[in-house]
């Protein structure tokens, strides 16, 4: 296939700017409109008109951004902490157990990833409600760890069914009980399946939009995402302010993201090889 | 995938091999236990998503509005929301054709840009192969939320990239076209928006397949005389088929259930109503109108819609692979 005729050369060559220029171009757009000294005087320059951190200080200091980076942060920790516990368990019967309707198991986690959100806003936003569990965080990160599970269970399946069972039945001839097992056996290999998919619910958790601006009604409850509303006012939009805070927002997600992300892969594909 | 049913088989057999060393007493622990672990993963999905769809379906059936959440009170009105919904030309003539438009459109083009990069990775060398794809997953990896606040910064009316573009060049006056209240228009940036989301995981999928296709094959087939074009077509196509069935039909569920990126655009809320889409429309009826029933009609609606494609879905994958 690597034939290398001058020709295909300068193609592969064309080919790699168009592509690294479009699939950056968005994510740099946002970064250089956030270090801008005037962005709104940019016009069609591609580099900003001056460097300064302003609009940092502003968003963070001044807007109280800070806050909300908080309740995300408390939020998505929360949300990684509790699905993950709950996934590994689910995790480890699914690729370790054969038992009736584990098939019916895995489709109905497989279905979950398709119900749209806005399905569930409605009777859960009710619910919590009449719980008084509006504005609570502990809410938000209950429901989300309903969202980020079925994906937490399906990838780390993928890294459970990865370590050789020889390896256990080695622990089991050694005397060892299964609790004994899961933690030194299981638990150090599936480690890194761990780290990704809690890299998964923390993105999930801090991205989510919809319950977030349903359920959080108190300003001072708000996460990223609906403080980043407050920057719009009816008809203009502080974009310099905007842009630094979507930076604030989008660089961890995107450095987590692309870290881990050759391990969420390996997990999803061993699942689908191994079962 | 030959070797998928190749290793999925070994592990079936080492599963038969196992059972029949573990002693009897340990075999009867080990039937309760995947119940065990499982019950606090299914209690989870039972509570936050079944039981809600149940209740969803069940307020659907209601005229259940503001005054009925103050007092509790239900108020069974039978079908007639979904008459009232199904009847109403606004599904036919705006929301449904805005929903599975765009949907369709957004499909579309996410296959044909993902599997085109995926292609072009596959002829890069591993140096450069790695660096585009890094860059696609950056992409990937911006927030809907933030992503699309860029690309409305982009299409701003006064001082977007496009607009003052547009004016540099004298071909329109910057601040004269507000591109965000033309359905057209608004749905074109939409889709720009969702294309450059969707494309890398198509892309990522699609070079993994690709890089599993027997190079032998594309040497037959340039034996036979087939060009670029017919190797793609009776080469590739065939053998990725189960591959390209799946992202074709995740894509689908992904691009119906668009809100956010439907949501944050300036009048994507509702208050532009020529542009509402299903989901925005179900969104907007309960929390902005109060109408809880309605919005739980719409929202079964679009269940109803994303459940066929599910089906589906589920119906390919068991096809591919034993789970």
């Amino acid at each position: 296939m690597n034939r290398r005729t001058p020709a295909s050369t300068a193609g592969r060559v064309i080919g790699t700017i168009v592509l690294l220029s479009l699939s950056l171009f968005p994510f740099y757009w946002m970064l250089s409109t956030a270090v801008d000294t005037s962005p709104l005087s940019r016009g069609a320059s591609l580099l900003p008109s001056g460097f300064t951190l302003e609009h940092f200080r502003y968003v963070l200091v001044d807007a109280g951004f800070l806050r909300y980076v908080r309740v995300s942060v408390i939020v998505a920790l929360g949300t990684v902490l509790l699905s993950g516990v709950i996934a590994l368990l689910a995790a480890v019967a699914v690729a370790r157990f054969r038992f009736r309707l584990r098939t019916q198991v895995l489709i109905m986690v497989l279905m979950v990833q398709m119900v749209p959100l806005e399905a569930l806003v409605i009777p859960l936003f009710l619910q919590a409600r009449t719980l008084n569990m509006l504005n609570s965080l502990l809410g938000l990160i209950i429901v989300y760890v309903g969202f980020s599970l079925a994906f937490a269970i399906w990838n780390l399946r993928g890294f459970v069914a990865a370590v050789p069972r020889e390896l256990e039945e080695a622990a089991y001839i050694d005397g060892a009980t299964w609790f004994r097992m899961f933690r030194s056996v299981l638990l150090p290999l599936v480690a890194p399946g761990l780290v990704a998919t809690s890299v998964f619910s923390f993105i999930t958790a801090w991205n989510e939009f919809i319950f977030a601006l349903t359920f959080m009604q108190d300003s001072a409850k708000y996460t990223v995402g609906v403080g980043l509303r407050t920057f719009f006012t009816q008809n203009t939009a502080d974009w310099g302010a905007v842009m630094a805070a979507s930076t604030i927002i989008t660089l961890p997600v995107v450095i987590f993201f692309v870290l881990v992300q050759r391990n969420l892969a390996k997990g999803v594909t061993a699942g689908a090889v191994k079962g | 995938m030959s070797q998928t049913l190749i290793e999925d088989r070994r592990q079936d057999g080492a599963t038969g091999l196992t059972r029949r060393t573990v002693p009897l007493g340990r075999r009867a622990r080990r039937g309760a236990a995947p119940w065990l672990l499982l019950a606090p993963g299914l209690i989870v999905l039972g509570v936050l998503l079944l039981w809600p769809m149940l209740r969803v379906l069940n307020l659907s059936l209601q005229d259940y509005q503001l005054r009925n959440l103050l007092r509790g009170e239900s108020n069974y009105v039978g079908l007639d929301n979904y008459v009232q919904v199904l009847s109403d030309p606004f599904l036919w003539t705006t929301v449904l054709p805005n929903t599975v438009g765009f949907a369709a459109v957004c499909v579309v083009l996410t296959m044909i840009v993902g599997t085109s990069v995926a292609l072009f990775l596959n002829s890069l060398g591993t140096l450069w192969r790695s660096i585009c794809t890094t860059a696609i997953m950056v992409a990937w990896a911006v927030p809907a939320l933030t992503g699309t606040y860029i690309f409305v910064w982009l299409f701003d009316p006064q001082s977007g990239l496009v607009s003052s573009t547009l004016d540099g060049l004298g071909l329109m006056e910057a601040g004269s076209y507000n591109w965000f209240t033309n359905r057209w228009t608004f749905y074109g940036i939409a889709t720009l928006n969702v294309v450059y989301h969707g494309f890398p995981f198509i892309a990522v999928t699609m070079l993994a397949g690709l890089m599993t296709v027997p190079q032998e094959h594309y040497e037959a087939a340039a034996i036979d005389g087939a060009n670029a074009w017919g190797r793609f077509w009776n080469v590739t196509v065939p053998t990725l088929r189960p591959i390209i069935a799946v992202c074709v039909i995740l894509s689908t569920i992904w691009d119906f259930k668009v809100f956010v990126q439907i949501y944050l655009m300036p009048g994507g809320d509702g208050s532009t109503r020529e542009v509402m889409n299903l989901g925005v429309w179900s969104y907007t009826q309960s929390f902005a109108q109060g109408e809880y029933g309605m919005g739980s009609t719409i929202a079964v609606l679009l269940t109803v819609l994303l459940l066929v494609i599910s089906v589906i879905y589920i119906r390919v994958l068991m096809k591919e692979e034993e789970l």
